[in-house]
């Protein structure tokens, strides 16, 4: 439309925008420990039913992705990969760190082998504390993302550099 | 109404004392023999747990051949797994443990090596389990080996399942393998220095910040002390 870059997006449009994309998160799920199993519970089961968040959680890869959830214990081995990943995301781009490992390392903090937080490789939206923690923890996670999306100003955040971990 | 009972009490002692002779294994024996036999100054020492399990240590050299034997001979064709053993003390000690942790109880720090079962005399040592499922008899196999980063023959010929446990032990102790088809590190990245499992790998993160110590378990249920005891009463 043009009216986003050229930073002239109406308010109340932005917030149509806004409400619009923050139910219709399209997440893909990266589980890489057992967060992975209380991940699955909340994303796929009937209990949980993200659905009903709009959160819609089958891309089939990351470049249909809005949102990725960094589930479990991320290795020096797995970071290049979790970086890649997340490049090859579209912008706008969100990430949740699920979990004790991902967000600081949890009980691996002086492992040989374990990246000791998700945040040294990419920019992180949402932690999430637990080790695992439960579905619903997941689910206020993805809840507290989406108020951070209704937030947004669209134009600032289109514009503005990407925010880069180095 | 005692008299049967002490009668019973007396007849289980009997029948189990002539138990207590300690048990011949005769399968495990001659397979041991057969082994020494074959293997001649490769084999050193051996150990057997009558009715459970046997020990066998072999020399460096004999490695391979030893798994070879094992496979065509006494049908050894399930490889269990492949491993070391570091068995140099920690030169750190209890250093990296936590204050806390080091009060109470004084653990003697291990300066000398210890060897377990079918002895030792070097540093590093190999260790692997290989099984005969037919038979139902398994073997765990052991041998020293020379200098600060060792070399010693891969099983992979016999036993192409060892690959990637050679890799792990490549990885780990910085033992490497000749012949082995493929020598890089199966679960760290390539660019990793140094060899985790060896005693000497220091944990650098308690370097920098102690390991806190177990300062924060809850208790578990019926293991409450009587304050909060008391609190439940009130409410």
């Amino acid at each position: 439309m043009g009216l986003v870059e050229n930073g002239k997006l109406p308010g109340p449009l932005t917030k149509l925008l806004n409400i619009s994309r923050k139910y219709s998160l399209w997440v893909y799920q990266w589980g890489l420990a057992c967060c992975a199993i209380e991940m699955g519970a909340a994303f796929a089961s009937p209990r949980y039913d993200v659905m009903r968040l709009g959160v819609i959680p089958f891309p089939a890869s990351p470049r249909q992705a809005d949102l990725v959830v960094i589930s479990g214990t991320v290795t020096d081995k797995m970071a290049p990969a979790v970086r890649r990943l997340y490049e090859q995301m579209p912008e706008p781009k969100y990430v949740i760190s699920m979990g004790s490992c991902a967000n600081c390392g949890g009980p691996y903090w002086d492992s040989y082998s374990v990246t000791k937080g998700v945040d040294q490789i990419i920019p992180v939206d949402v932690y999430v504390p637990g080790c695992p923690p439960r579905p619903e923890a997941l689910l206020e996670g993805i809840v507290l993302l989406q108020e951070r999306i209704a937030s947004e100003d669209m134009t600032d955040r289109w514009n503005r550099d990407p925010i880069v971990v180095t | 109404m005692s008299s049967p009972d002490t009668n019973a009490e007396e007849i289980i002692e009997e029948s189990i004392e002539p138990q207590e002779e300690p048990i011949i294994d005769e399968k495990r024996e001659a397979f041991v023999a057969s082994i020494k036999q074959d293997l001649g100054s490769g084999f050193i020492d051996s150990h057997i747990d009558p009715e459970i399990d046997v020990w066998i240590r072999v020399t460096q050299e004999a490695w391979l051949e030893t798994a070879k034997i094992l496979f065509e001979k006494h049908g050894m064709n399930f490889f269990n797994f492949l491993s070391a053993i570091d068995w140099k003390p920690s030169p750190f000690g209890r250093e990296m443990d936590a204050a806390i942790d080091n009060v109470d109880d004084e653990v003697a720090v291990e300066t000398e090596m210890e060897w377990g079962v079918a002895g030792g005399e070097k540093r590093f040592q190999l260790l692997a389990r290989v099984h005969n499922p037919v038979a139902n008899m398994g073997v765990n196999l052991k041998a020293d080996l020379e200098g600060d980063f060792p070399e010693v023959d891969t099983w992979t010929p016999v036993y192409p399942g060892a690959n990637w446990h050679e890799r792990e032990v490549m990885e780990m102790f910085g033992i490497s393998f000749k012949n082995h088809p493929n020598m890089v590190n199966l679960y760290l990245p390539t660019e990793f220095e140094g060899h985790p499992l060896r005693k000497d790998f220091p944990l650098l993160s308690r370097r920098a910040k102690p390991w806190p110590g177990i300062v924060d378990v809850e208790l578990m249920p019926g293991e409450n002390d009587d304050e909060t005891e008391e609190s439940g009463e009130e409410t």
